[in-house]
């Protein structure tokens, strides 16, 4: 194993949430359907299966995308802090790593490698949840959970996910780095307080928001930037009881990764990045104490 | 031999605060050296300099290198244990060798295992779990087991009882030192070392005061201590220091003429620790 694997093993020895919170997530929700309630109205059709189980599992993926975001970016933003806050980055400057090891590292851990064990997590969940329900209300449900056409399109969601915002978000990470190697306390306040400042000292000073445009841009352009909508993209609607669900009838059409990888925003978003993981590298070279 | 350690106006400043004002010192590979200081008289900063830990002003080389940008590289042949406390708490100690074997290409591991195995540490347990002395028991265990040239240590026995601070000493001195190897220590408790440097260098204010081998001490310096009625004729030999003790007076002096001090009172060679405190406080009056 090399220094990296190394890295990133320590990382995952010290953040056991890492694959704690996933794997408490997926024991919820096999919990759930063990014990929950499975008596909705009964699948008839072809395409009404094919609504409800796409539904099913795109929630759940849902479920552990969203808390997976949340804990990539409090990881990001405490990893180099905590090295500080207990003195230990003593003890890891004593080995012959360097800093930019170190950082990059602890980036891809945030951005790479917790993804994937949620990933993992999620699809796992899923399939045990898959088998439950599937069990347990056989005559409704039927075969609504086992369409590997979804479960394909669930596999390449997740992975393009990854990868496209680990790309689109990487100013916002390196920036968490930055704060996380250089603030003395408060790094939660730290990452939000000057962006806002900034912005607010702009508007009243120069009656421009340039600052709140990118950020927005930044925050929100992912969806249009990865993915297209296709003008004659087709919804499906299904009538299921007495409820309507309306899906897509597939995610294929909608991944747009040569227009992601040829928007000069994407890149415009890794240059800043990078200038910001830098920056991040060299804080962690002079600071050592809180 | 080309010295280990060379500094040349050292200086370290923290924004108006000068924590190193151009010190200048050499370290030579073999020896046992003791920065010795009072708290805040410079002694972290010279030491994170030399680590490569923090940016300085003037010139330094460590085993050939400029510490600062060149730490990763420096840490294969020196290692540091900066202070008891850095191991983190959620480390187990099997963890903690697994990561060092697996990052630095001169760590033994069987003779970690070795070591770690008369401390009757179970691997299994975590940094938090361990009293003070435990841990630095493991830290000097996974640091003894690195064949480095150099080691640093930075009030390596902070916060450790008699006990635990003897075994610490003893360890190194019996288990560690050997021709191949230089140890660089800072402590303002100068008796807890005293007994194993080979050198001293005393640093007060950010400024180096005194740099010498010990062996160097009984031909430069030399205590007298005189009955009451003497002390008018010593004082005209210019001790540096003078201290009270039951009922004589102690007088310090560099470079002495021997044979006349020897006609007013019984002359001896200072202790490391006596004269860091002679040339502390003289410097100071």
């Amino acid at each position: 194993m090399n220094t990296y694997t190394w890295l990133v093993r320590r990382e995952f020895w010290e953040n056991r949430a890492i694959w704690i919170v996933p794997a408490a997530i997926g024991a919820a929700l096999t919990l759930a359907a063990l014990f929950g309630r499975v008596d909705i109205a009964e699948l008839t059709s072809p395409e009404q299966s094919h609504a409800v189980g796409g539904m099913v599992l795109f929630a759940f993926g849902v479920t552990f995308f969203a808390v997976m975001n949340i804990y990539a970016t409090w990881y990001l933003l405490d990893c180099l802090y905590a090295d500080r806050k207990d003195r230990s980055v003593l003890f890891w400057k004593s080995l012959p790593i360097s800093d930019t090891a170190t950082v990059v590292a602890k980036l891809f851990t945030g951005l790479i490698a917790i993804p994937l064990v949620y990933f993992i997590a999620a699809d796992i969940s899923t399939l045990l949840m898959a088998f439950i329900i599937s069990v347990r209300a056989h005559s409704r449900f039927g075969s609504a959970l086992w369409q590997p056409d979804l479960w394909l399109q669930l596999q390449a969601l997740w992975l393009y996910l990854i990868v496209t915002t680990a790309i689109w978000y990487l100013p916002f990470a390196g920036w968490l780095l930055v704060v996380s190697a250089w603030a003395k306390r408060a790094v939660m306040l730290w990452s939000i307080l000057p962006p806002l400042a900034a912005y607010l000292l702009e508007r009243w000073f120069f009656g421009t928001h340039v600052l709140g445009t990118m950020l927005q841009e930044r925050t929100l352009g992912y969806a249009s930037r990865a993915f297209r909508y296709p003008s004659d993209f087709a919804w499906v609607s299904t009538v299921v009881g007495h409820d309507t669900i309306t899906t897509p009838g597939s995610v294929w059409p909608l991944l747009n990764p040569l227009g992601f990888l040829s928007s000069p925003a994407t890149w415009a978003g890794v240059a800043v990045g990078a200038v910001l993981i830098v920056g991040a590298i060299q804080l962690r070279l002079r600071r050592t104490e809180i | 031999m080309p010295a280990l350690i060379e500094a040349r106006d050292l200086s370290k400043k923290y924004g108006k605060h000068i924590a190193l004002d151009r010190a200048s010192f050499a370290v030579e590979p073999g020896r046992i050296v003791g920065l010795i200081g009072p708290n805040g008289a410079g002694k972290t900063s010279a030491l994170r300099a030399i680590l490569g830990l923090t940016p300085y002003e003037g010139r330094l080389e460590v085993l050939g290198r400029e510490p600062f940008g060149n730490r990763a590289a420096l840490m294969n042949d020196a290692c540091f244990i900066a202070d008891v406390a850095v191991l983190p708490a959620w480390l187990r100690v099997e963890q903690a060798v697994d990561f060092v074997a697996g990052t630095h290409p001169r760590f033994r591991r069987d003779r970690a295992l070795g070591l770690l195995a008369k401390t009757q540490i179970a691997g299994k347990r975590r940094m938090r779990e361990l009293s003070k002395g435990m841990k630095t028991q493991v830290h000097l265990a996974l640091t003894m087991a690195i064949d480095a040239k150099l080691l640093v240590l930075d009030e390596p026995t902070l916060g450790l009882d008699i006990l635990a601070r003897r075994a610490f000493y003893d360890a190194l001195v019996n288990d560690y030192m050997d021709a191949t190897r230089t140890i660089l220590i800072t402590t303002h408790q100068v008796e807890e070392v005293e007994n194993l440097l080979t050198d001293v260098i005393f640093i007060d204010k950010a400024r180096i005061v005194l740099a010498l081998a010990v062996d160097e001490i009984a031909t430069r310096y030399a205590a007298v201590a005189v009955t009451e009625d003497k002390i008018a004729a010593a004082r005209v030999e210019k001790p540096f220091y003078e201290r009270r003790t039951l009922g004589k007076t102690v007088l310090y002096f560099e470079t002495p003429d021997f044979d006349k001090l020897g006609s007013l009172g019984d002359v001896s060679t200072p202790s490391v620790s006596d004269l860091f405190v002679a040339k502390l406080s003289g410097s100071a009056a």
